[in-house]
């Protein structure tokens, strides 16, 4: 491999590792919070892009219009799946009966979107497109190419996670969120009203996901199948540590480097490639990179 | 206490031979074989059953060792080894062998906890079917593998669906039997508290982690059995029935049945099975309501039909005064699931 190929590869990998990352913030952060393991947040990130793909292609929404309006777009996804999935459900006597909600939730939203936008690819035009070509423009540094969607990718993808990890490590907003996922009952008898912190991680971890699909819209193709990258999320998840964020963010941006390189050199196995390391580190060290011991909030 | 079980067990036992005469009588070819589908489907969702509604972990691993079950059937049956053993031996083998290596994947997988143990699974589910897609000298690649004899013992081969039928509606009451039966043994009851308090279970000198292991190690048994099944009856193996996607399928399945109860999985996984085929001209929103009948379903009555049953019984005895000193002591049994 040359140099070139190298850094190509890596810059994918970094990229894709970003949006896992995204997903995977999104996916802790409910886990943290409610205790509900979400099954659909994949899907999210799927109408994340498809929510975008409307605004900027059918609508052609200028861009500084464009990303507050999705934002709302994606705040009000997130609140509608919050009553319609979480709220109904927040007492029941089993707790499995939420997460298989959220199963039957990412069904529903395949096919909702299956039905609005129909179920071929759909493409959409990169950030910064060459006007000649309509392809993706490329920055060149020396031999080396790189495409801009996916520097930016990288980008917005750390300035979204810094953005959360500022709110709640900084803020008093986000000391109250913390506050309500680490003990319920006593944030609500402090006066921390848990029906709006709930509704807040909710509108957080789901706006996360839908970034991170109008991030991946260019790069792939706006379709169904964007929901599957929920799993390489999980993946990046365990091999991060459990339960922990920062790790599960650099081990996200590994399972994005793996696969990156995996579909290089032997791209038919690049899935068991992933999840192969995902259960050799259950075997050597089940804590993951950065986790000191196994527990579970849920 | 005593006329509420027998009331309950005599409707089970009703309803079951019902099915089993009618069944037969009204269908015939593909509806038949859907029918067999789903009773083979149940043995997979008992085994969820175990895993879930008796130890509280949630697995996906049962598709894996479904694919294991069939995969080893279609090697060893259909000869592409060079060599064929006794369609019947294998249908006792694989379940052995994945048992065994069910039990080994536990020991590794159940080092974790709660949600990380399900990701787990899905990973485990997930390299197994990229295995089974692109891996050609063991599972055919994409084509999968076709020409699996059909089970037989002695002389007598099972052909027909009908034959089938039979077949499946014994092997899943023996499994049902035997499921019921683990539910009140040491080790269904250590489960059950393990899912309920498993720092309580650790304090009565329950062996957590090892309980975990064989209820893994036993839903790899139910896989792979179903797995053979499945094999044998359609002659015939492909990767597609092994992707992540289906197996969300058998948990809802479960779940919708009432994951504590082993009728109710059984009554579960027929109605999955069986009601997209009856709702086939409902086409492009079957799917849709499906996913939100799984929703509202779960919003409504999050213990399955089980749960609705027991409710209704407990309401009908309400109005024939049947047995009011006796329900508070009852409770703890039926109530199933107490978090």
């Amino acid at each position: 491999m040359g140099l070139n190929v190298i850094v190509t590869v890596l810059l994918n990998g970094f990229a894709m590792g970003m949006i896992y990352a995204l997903i995977a913030m999104g996916v802790i952060l409910l886990i943290r919070a409610i205790g509900v393991l979400n099954f659909a947040q994949g899907d999210l990130l799927m109408v994340g892009a498809y929510i975008t793909y409307a605004l900027q292609v059918d609508m052609k929404l200028p861009l500084w219009l464009m990303i507050p309006v999705a934002l709302l777009c994606f705040a009000a996804v997130a609140l509608i799946f919050m009553f319609s999935i979480y709220w109904p459900l927040r007492n029941a006597s089993y707790p499995a009966a939420i997460i298989i909600a959220t199963m039957g939730a990412s069904i529903v939203i395949k096919e909702i979107v299956m039905l609005i936008w129909g179920g071929l690819p759909l493409r959409m035009p990169p950030l910064f497109s060459n006007p000649e070509t309509g392809g993706g423009r490329l920055l060149t540094i020396g031999s080396v190419n790189l495409q801009w969607q996916l520097i930016i990718t990288g980008l917005v993808g750390a300035a979204a996670i810094g953005v959360v990890f500022f709110l709640f490590e900084h803020l008093y907003a986000g000391k109250m969120l913390q506050a309500a996922s680490q003990d319920k009952f006593a944030a609500e008898l402090i006066g921390i009203p848990t029906v709006i912190t709930t509704a807040a991680t909710y509108i957080i971890s789901i706006s996360l996901a839908c970034i991170g699909g109008y991030m991946v819209g260019p790069i792939f193709t706006v379709s169904v199948t964007l929901g599957n990258l929920l799993l390489r999320a999980f993946a990046g998840v365990i091999i991060g540590g459990l339960g922990n964020i920062k790790g599960a963010i650099i081990g996200s941006l590994i399972v994005g480097i793996i696969e990156a390189f995996a579909s290089v050199r032997i791209s038919t196995y690049k899935d068991a490639v992933i999840f192969l390391v995902l259960l050799v580190f259950l075997v050597v060290r089940p804590q993951g990179i950065f986790g000191e011991k196994i527990q579970d909030k849920a | 206490m005593k006329i509420k079980k027998n009331l309950s067990k005599l409707f089970i036992l009703l309803s079951c031979i019902l099915f089993i005469v009618i069944v037969p009588m009204f269908f015939e070819g593909y509806s038949l074989m859907v029918i067999n589908l789903s009773l083979i489907y149940a043995i997979i969702t008992l085994g969820i059953s175990v895993m879930l509604g008796m130890g509280g972990q949630l697995s996906f691993a049962g598709l894996a060792f479904m694919g294991f079950g069939a995969y080893f059937v279609a090697n060893f049956c259909s000869g592409r080894l060079g060599f064929t053993i006794p369609t019947l031996l294998a249908l006792v083998l694989a379940p052995l062998f994945c048992g065994i290596v069910a039990f080994l994947l536990g020991l590794i997988l159940l080092k974790l906890k709660g949600t990380y143990f399900t990701f787990a699974t899905i990973a485990l589910v997930q390299v197994c079917f990229s295995f089974f897609t692109n891996y050609r000298p063991l599972f055919g690649g994409p084509d999968g593998i076709s020409e699996i004899p059909s089970l037989s013992v002695g002389s007598f081969t099972f052909s027909s669906y009908n034959q089938w039928f039979y077949l499946s509606v014994g092997i899943l009451a023996a499994v049902a039997i035997v499921v019921e039966r683990i539910r009140r043994t040491s080790f269904g009851r250590s489960l059950a508290s393990v899912r309920d308090n498993d720092m309580a279970a650790l304090t009565l000198g329950v062996n957590v982690y090892m309980s975990k292991v064989k209820a893994f190690a036993l839903s790899g048994v139910l896989g792979a059995l179903a797995g053979a099944m499945y094999a044998m009856q359609g002659n015939f193996v492909a990767s597609d029935l092994f992707a992540y996607n289906n197996a969300t399928q058998f948990i809802i399945m479960a779940m919708v049945g009432g994951v504590n109860n082993t009728f109710g999985c059984i009554v579960g996984s027929v109605l999955i099975t069986i009601l997209p085929e009856i709702f086939r001209s409902l086409e492009r929103f079957l799917q849709l309501f499906y996913g939100l009948a799984v929703i509202v379903l779960m919003v409504f009555m999050p213990m399955g039909m089980a749960g609705v049953g027991s409710q209704f019984a407990k309401k009908i005895k309400k109005i024939l005064g049947i047995n009011k000193l006796k329900r508070s002591a009852n409770s703890t049994h039926s109530k199933g699931v107490s978090k």
